[in-house]
């Protein structure tokens, strides 16, 4: 066996990148192990030595996308003040945000192997769980200030939001008619408004967005 | 059964447990005992054939679902939503069959504009059979006054989001979970308490 590279550290992050971009244009089962070597500028080998399995790649490309997603998120939501701004920064990031939606692709490339995958499966769950925690600690900071209602149970708000927004992110990825990114945002708004008895507008830079699509 | 229905159960089984892409058209011509000749005359793609499977899965179990909410006992609008509501979800091991037909749909289609049609008309049946049954409930002031367009939507995609949750086994959100969740928002969307839509459910 030839003697480990030792550009490794270097090496893993560009393949990942390369990995993800590749998932994404093509999906798992058109992916080629060659395709993502050609797009890393390395080879089949390498690729192979450091991911046992398309299975594994997937989940480190998946975690990869989130990452940049996340890093994003947290970024912007240190800059929001309050759990109003913050819950509106959330739904607008997740569904206007770039990386937001083209990441239900990878996502649903996820639910379909998370049934068969447990260790794609326990990726899922981490990466749902920690999306839920975010929003039902903004939930419980807004209840802390009182201007979200106090009665209202966290985390199962948090579920409901995550459901709504995987069900309409589906819808819009799929191109559905008349379910737009922007109706998404509408849609996620009026429930966190009716739920926590506040009402949420749009950001003003939402706004903006909206009008030059 | 025919020979294209029969190559459709068999396709229908096969993608459930193997995913869309792990299926072989050698494996679903023994089960319909039919050539793999007659499999590929039949379905040409793999596309074709997630798309005809589902229909055919979706056609017997969603169209019997459609159609037998006209002959459900229940009197008032809640309970028939209720029961649609456990329609929607993957309640039984036929509906976790059809909800992993339906997943598969939305990946592939996500990346192949030619499925798309064939999940928006999906889509379109389900939004028109709770948007009519919520208009229904408006009309005879059993629910409050709401765009039952609106409503539909957000109900389609809670089922959806809760759903893949349930299907994937999420330990945190149990089948009961997800209905009482489902329940409640469309209960408050429709001026009614949860309790009220939830305990309609027959036992």
């Amino acid at each position: 066996m030839s003697p480990r590279p030792k550009v490794e550290h270097l090496r893993k992050p560009q393949i990942i990148a390369a990995a993800a971009d590749v998932l994404y244009e093509r999906g798992l089962f058109d992916t080629r192990i060659g395709d993502i070597a050609e797009r890393a500028g390395t080879s089949s080998p390498t690729i192979l030595y450091y991911f046992e399995s398309k299975d594994r790649l997937l989940e480190e490309a998946v975690d990869h996308t989130d990452r940049d997603f996340y890093e994003r998120l947290t970024e912007g939501q240190a800059r929001r003040e309050g759990a109003v701004e913050k819950l509106v920064h959330l739904i607008e990031e997740t569904s206007l945000g770039p990386g937001g939606l083209s990441d239900w692709t990878l996502w649903m490339e996820m639910w379909v192997r998370a049934r068969r995958d447990p260790a794609v499966r326990d990726t899922y769950f981490r990466l749902d769980r920690r999306q839920r925690k975010l929003i039902a600690d903004i939930v419980r900071e807004g209840q802390a200030t009182g201007q979200f209602d106090g009665k209202v149970d966290a985390h199962d708000f948090a579920l409901a939001l995550s459901g709504l927004m995987d069900g309409l992110g589906v819808q819009v990825t799929l191109g559905q008619p008349d379910v737009t990114a922007e109706r998404m945002v509408e849609r996620c708004l009026a429930l966190a408004s009716a739920a926590l008895g506040c009402e949420l507008r749009p950001s003003a830079a939402a706004v903006r967005r909206g009008a030059r699509r | 059964m025919n020979a294209r229905e029969r190559i459709l159960a068999a396709a229908v089984g096969q993608i459930a447990s193997e995913g869309i892409d792990g299926v072989r058209i050698a494996r679903i011509a023994m089960e319909a005992r039919v050539s793999p000749a007659l499999v590929h005359y039949h379905f040409a793609t793999r596309d074709a054939l997630l798309a005809e499977a589902l229909e055919y899965s979706y056609g017997h179990a969603g169209q019997a679902r459609i159609s037998a909410g006209d002959t459900l006992p229940q009197s008032s609008h809640a309970a028939r939503l209720q029961s649609m509501i456990e329609a929607c979800l993957p309640t039984s091991e036929s509906l976790r069959q059809d909800w992993v037909l339906w997943v598969e749909l939305w990946l592939r289609a996500a990346r192949n504009p030619e499925l798309r049609p064939v999940a928006e008309e999906l889509y379109a049946r389900l939004h028109a059979w709770f948007a009519k049954e919520i208009a229904a409930g408006v009309a005879e002031r059993e629910f409050a006054r709401c765009d039952p367009d609106e409503v539909a939507d957000s109900a389609l995609a809670l089922l959806d989001g809760y759903g893949i949750r349930t299907l994937i086994g999420d330990p945190s959100i149990p089948l009961e979970r997800a209905r009482r969740a489902v329940s409640r928002a469309l209960a408050q969307a429709l001026g009614l308490t949860g309790e009220q839509l939830h305990d309609t459910r027959a036992a």
